[in-house]
């Protein structure tokens, strides 16, 4: 595990040196700008709004904005983690360096991790606005706190599928396609929760499975285990799968 | 520091590596001699570790490349074939990356990259960006990144592939001098590389390893046992009288489709493909041949030597597998 801060070192750098990082990041802010300024101004201009319905609580996972973005982001973010490097060859003297499997993987994930985590970063500021707009200081830091986490679950699970993708092939652009459509197919199985029926199997699978029902909990200031749980495997699970990748490619 | 037995590599039904075994002692320059695709570069892939093998065991400085597989590689600087790089890093930055991965202790790694830029000759471009160096230079900083944590192993793999001729010069001096210090394994395909630089060879072919030797060896092996004699005048006469002389093996015909008034005649001396211990026995048959067509009223417009190239090596070592160390894979292949 020696080897974990070098290669997250030199993972974190090569987003920064690259203009990838700093596009996406340009468009996060934008998009996320543009949605926090829909959101306010929508809350300050409705006369009597539902009763839970808060700026926070919408900002983080009731419109369809928050997941299209991640859509958008966490497949480029992770497609080139391997498979640049395995096309490149630098792979060969990565991996012929004393390093193991687990370290090289669980560093190229906190690197992606740590970007997404510098991309919500300046959101932190939309708080303070919203904050400060209320004079009676009414923001429920708990509730925001639970948001955040939901958030960086759900980015966590998201980076650990698309690192997955990303050690499974050679090609950088079919590590993205693969990543989104997996993504996809997690968002669809959650808009399975509003069309189908109540009490069958398939709602119970498609709300259990829904990232649009886990933000609205989380964004409310709900932390359920469950959630945690399969937050968890969904980081797990892919991790580990993208380590055994690793060992193969020794026997391919 | 090396010792690789019985050694099998299998791409489904391919076999890139055939049960391969060899040695390679402390402080030798190896070098590992073969055509393309003779299967060296997966051999040395597997001994830095970056492939497994289908079978046999590899031992590099006392530890398994399987079982104890860090401390393996923590012995090996490998340079692979196409020296892969991260071209939007800067050279030194590359190199103090590559050193802390290889475990240098923090207090000594800038020594270390001091030390591995001014071996490889690459002190003036320590500050630019590795995309855009030139390919000697990039070879250069693949091979500093293999000194850098002063293994007691090298393994380079076609150091010189794509250098020019000064470069190439340069790297083999480096090769050499290097030898002092480290134990080293060299791949080439080029036979003068390895007589310049390694101390043994092992020759490769077919993922088979035909026959080890000290350099020496390989170079008698390499002299011309034919010599290409252009002649004016009836080719077919010239061909009689060259069968006449003695110590003439074969008169053969050589195609010159770039001037047809231009006839070539290749001599071929003592026992076919078998290289002789006395050297002067091709040369004082080659002047018996010169003075016959003279004395014939042939003549004679050039004589030179024909190439020793590689396959004669082979050739020869096949053939005759008494002129070196033959292997258990060189004899079963006669």
């Amino acid at each position: 595990m020696r080897s974990f801060w070098p290669i997250f070192k030199r993972e974190l750098f090569a987003f920064f040196v690259t203009p990838l990082a700093w596009v996406l990041i340009l468009v996060f802010v934008v998009v996320q700008g543009m949605h926090f300024f829909v959101l306010v101004d929508h809350f300050a201009n409705t006369e009597n709004i539902a009763g839970d319905e808060t700026p926070l609580s919408a900002f983080f996972g009731n419109t369809v904005l928050h997941y299209m973005v991640l859509f958008m982001l966490v497949p480029p973010m992770t497609m080139r983690l391997f498979a640049e490097e395995r096309r490149s060859g630098t792979i060969e003297t990565l991996m012929t360096a004393p390093v193991s499997s687990a370290a090289v993987v669980l560093a190229k994930y906190a690197a992606a991790l740590a970007t997404y985590c510098a991309m919500w970063l300046p959101t932190v500021l939309y708080l303070v606005i919203l904050a400060r707009a209320d004079p009676g200081g009414r923001l429920d830091t708990h509730v925001a706190a639970s948001a955040y986490l939901g958030v960086l679950l759900v980015g966590a699970g998201y980076l650990a599928i698309g690192l997955c993708a990303s050690a499974l092939t050679k090609s950088q652009f079919l590590a993205m396609v693969f990543t989104a459509l997996v993504l996809l197919a997690f968002f669809i199985m959650g808009v399975g929760e509003f069309v189908t029926r109540d009490g069958t199997t398939m709602h119970a699978v498609c709300g259990y499975l829904s990232v649009w029902s886990h933000m609205n909990d989380f964004a409310s200031g709900l932390v359920d285990s469950r959630r945690l749980v399969f937050y968890g495997t969904m980081i797990a699970l892919p991790l580990f799968v993208a380590t055994r990748a690793v060992d193969s490619w020794r026997w391919g | 520091m090396i010792r690789v037995s019985h050694l099998t590599k299998r791409y489904g039904a391919h076999t890139a590596v055939d049960d391969v075994s060899f040695e390679v002692g402390a402080g030798e320059v190896v070098g590992f001699l073969g055509p393309n695709g003779a299967g060296k570069s997966t051999t040395l892939r597997i001994l830095a570790g970056f492939l497994g093998a289908s079978a046999g065991t590899v031992t590099i400085a006392g530890h398994d490349v399987r079982v104890d597989s860090l401390e393996a590689r923590r012995c090996v600087g490998y340079m692979p074939e196409s020296v892969p790089l991260y071209p939007e890093m800067r050279v030194a930055e590359y190199l103090r990356f590559r050193a802390e991965l290889k475990g240098v202790p923090r207090a000594r790694r800038s020594a270390h990259v001091d030390d591995a830029l001014r071996r490889a000759g690459v002190v003036d471009v320590a500050n630019k960006t590795i995309g855009h160096l030139s390919k000697g230079y990039r070879q250069r900083v693949g091979l500093a990144d293999a000194l850098v944590a002063k293994p007691p192993i090298v393994v380079l793999d076609e150091p010189t592939a794509g250098l020019d001729p000064n470069q190439i010069r340069e790297t083999r001096a480096l090769v050499r001098e290097l030898g002092r210090e480290h134990t080293v394994l060299l791949s080439t395909h080029i036979l003068s590389e390895v007589e310049a630089c390694a101390t043994r060879v092992l020759l490769m072919h077919k993922g088979k390893l035909l026959a080890e030797g000290a350099t020496e060896r390989i170079r008698a092996m390499r002299r011309p046992t034919a010599v290409d004699v252009t002649i004016h005048g009836d080719l077919s006469a010239a061909a009689a009288v060259l069968r006449g002389v003695d110590g003439v093996a074969r008169v053969d015909p050589v195609a010159s489709a770039a001037d047809d008034r231009r006839e070539r005649l290749r001599v071929t001396f003592g026992v076919a493909g078998a290289a002789s211990e006395d050297a002067d026995v091709e040369a004082l048959a080659t002047e018996r041949c010169v003075a016959a067509l003279v004395a014939n009223g042939v003549g004679v417009r050039e004589v030179r030597a024909a190439d020793g190239s590689l396959e004669d090596v082979f050739a020869a070592l096949t053939l005759d597998g008494g002129a070196a160390v033959p292997t258990a894979g060189g004899t079963e292949s006669e």
